[in-house]
């Protein structure tokens, strides 16, 4: 029955390994480029959509519903061939031909901007939980608005959505999958490359399979590691952190 | 030090502030006390523009809280304020939660901060609880840190909303005890307490509030021995059993 021609030999045999680890790298540098962009910006537009100044409010309101409601797919066609195709033909050209990687820069903006919109909601949820006199506390010392988010709510919002922010990590490095869709040549894309060569598509895909679990394991156990040492003390019981 | 004219406050329909009349001079310790929902702490935090009001003034060593080019800032620099549930910063160590806001408001250099935060606690007797973090602390200790956490700052006027509401019994004493201190050395202070042990010891006006209205105000012997009115009679039957 089963006469498929198991042949896990290919995985390791020049070009394929090569084309495979490179796919690798690939995937770890958008994945932690991406981890890094959508934070920062989360955090900026988490905080924004709680700010007393309402049209900063209705700015990341619209932002965190334009970039949340689109599926990532159409987001990375829109970023890839829709806006260049606004430039003047010759500046077009340019884009696509003389931009060192424009295709892995441009999932860079899409997957961090769609994965911002996401880390926003989340910080926007941990800031919520905090209470209100914890805000009051700090401004009745004589902090701005700013220094009170800076110092106080921010630090403390993070360490709260610390779990969820994990798995929107986890979130962040299996999108990077779609990149292959734009042409990024990262561990998908290079694994349906070794299939096309080698019509060893279980034995590509497997790896590719075991890759991404290897990826997300290494984030969920740097994940835990930063949970435990930003727990806060004798307030919030964490269960089920890997200890 | 602190005139409040005619303040009155709406949250929607409802109004919370009716109209609230009330000086607080330099060194005085005033109580204001009611029931729940009588507009007591909303008062409170009206005085360092926690609260926004609608109608009147509120003015503090005569800078008026509703002129636009006040700056709220440096006016709550200068005016502590303990919380009932004593909102101590968790993630950071208790010394931390004393120094930050004179490092990073008064730009004090760590050390200088540092050695103000220990007289601090020396003073509200907690110094070996420097290098915890306030959730290992009990309710009296965090409170206690609150209390040096606002002192730090230097202010000049200290607010108190319902400093031993959240607290165990047993601890209600310690923290009042820094209370009275403070009181005796001649800060200003507005407490908004159920305490009437230290309404009786250190208050120099005792305000009766009720539906966001003063009811009735006095020393504490007029207050407790001839209250006038009814609702005040009838609050003072409940609370002093």
């Amino acid at each position: 029955m089963l006469n498929y021609d198991f042949k896990w030999s290919i995985l390791w045999t020049d070009p394929y390994g090569g084309w495979i680890l490179e796919g690798v790298a690939t995937t770890i540098k958008l994945g932690v480029l991406c981890c890094i962009f959508s934070m920062l910006l989360g955090i900026v537009i988490g905080t924004l959509r709680i700010t007393q100044f309402k049209p900063l409010r209705i700015f990341a309101e619209a932002y965190t519903e334009f970039f949340r409601d689109i599926p990532l797919l159409v987001q990375l066609f829109f970023w890839y061939f829709a806006v260049p195709s606004l430039l003047p033909e010759n500046m077009r050209t340019w884009v696509y031909q003389e931009i060192p990687d424009f295709e892995f820069w441009i999932v860079v903006v899409g997957l961090s901007l769609y994965s911002s919109s996401r880390v926003a909601e989340q910080i926007r949820a941990g800031i919520n939980s905090i209470s209100p006199d914890q805000f009051n506390a700090a401004l009745s010392t004589g902090f701005s608005h700013y220094q009170a988010y800076r110092y106080i709510i921010i630090p403390l919002a993070i360490r709260l959505v610390i779990p969820p922010l994990t798995t929107e990590i986890l979130t962040i490095f299996k999108n990077t999958a779609l990149a292959m869709t734009v042409g990024v040549l990262e561990t998908t894309f290079m694994s349906q490359q070794v299939e096309a060569y080698t019509f060893h598509g279980l034995e590509a895909t497997t790896a590719a399979c075991l890759i991404y679990m290897i990826i997300t394991l290494i984030v969920v156990g740097a994940m835990g590691r930063i949970e435990k040492r930003l727990a806060v003390p004798g307030l919030i019981i964490r269960k089920g952190a890997n200890s | 030090m602190i005139e409040i004219i005619n303040v009155s406050k709406w949250f929607g329909e409802l109004k919370v502030l009716d109209n609230v009349k009330e000086t607080i001079n330099k060194g005085q310790v005033v109580v204001i006390c009611g029931p729940s929902g009588s507009g007591k702490s909303t008062l409170l935090k009206s005085l360092n523009g926690l609260e926004p009001f609608q109608e009147g003034d509120i003015r503090v060593d005569g800078i008026s809280l509703n002129d636009p080019k006040t700056n709220f800032i440096k006016l709550r620099q200068k005016m502590g304020m303990v919380f009932q549930r004593f909102e101590l910063y968790p993630h950071m160590k208790v010394i931390e939660n004393i120094t930050i806001a004179p490092t990073k408001v008064l730009n004090q250099s760590k050390s200088q901060a540092g050695k103000k935060a220990m007289e601090l606690l020396e003073r509200v007797g907690i110094p070996e609880q420097a290098d915890k973090y306030p959730g290992n602390l009990s309710g009296g200790q965090q409170q206690r840190v609150a209390i040096a956490r606002a002192l730090a700052m230097e202010p000049d006027i200290m607010l108190f909303d319902e400093p031993t509401s959240a607290l165990d019994p047993e601890m209600i004493k310690e923290v009042l005890d820094v209370m009275v201190d403070l009181a005796q050395s001649g800060m200003t202070m507005a407490v908004v307490t159920h305490e009437m042990g230290f309404a009786k010891e250190v208050a120099d006006e005792i305000i009766f509030m009720d539906e966001g209205r003063i009811i009735e105000r006095g020393t504490d012997k007029s207050f407790f021995e001839n209250p006038e009115s009814e609702r005040l009679k009838e609050f003072l039957r409940k609370i002093l059993i």
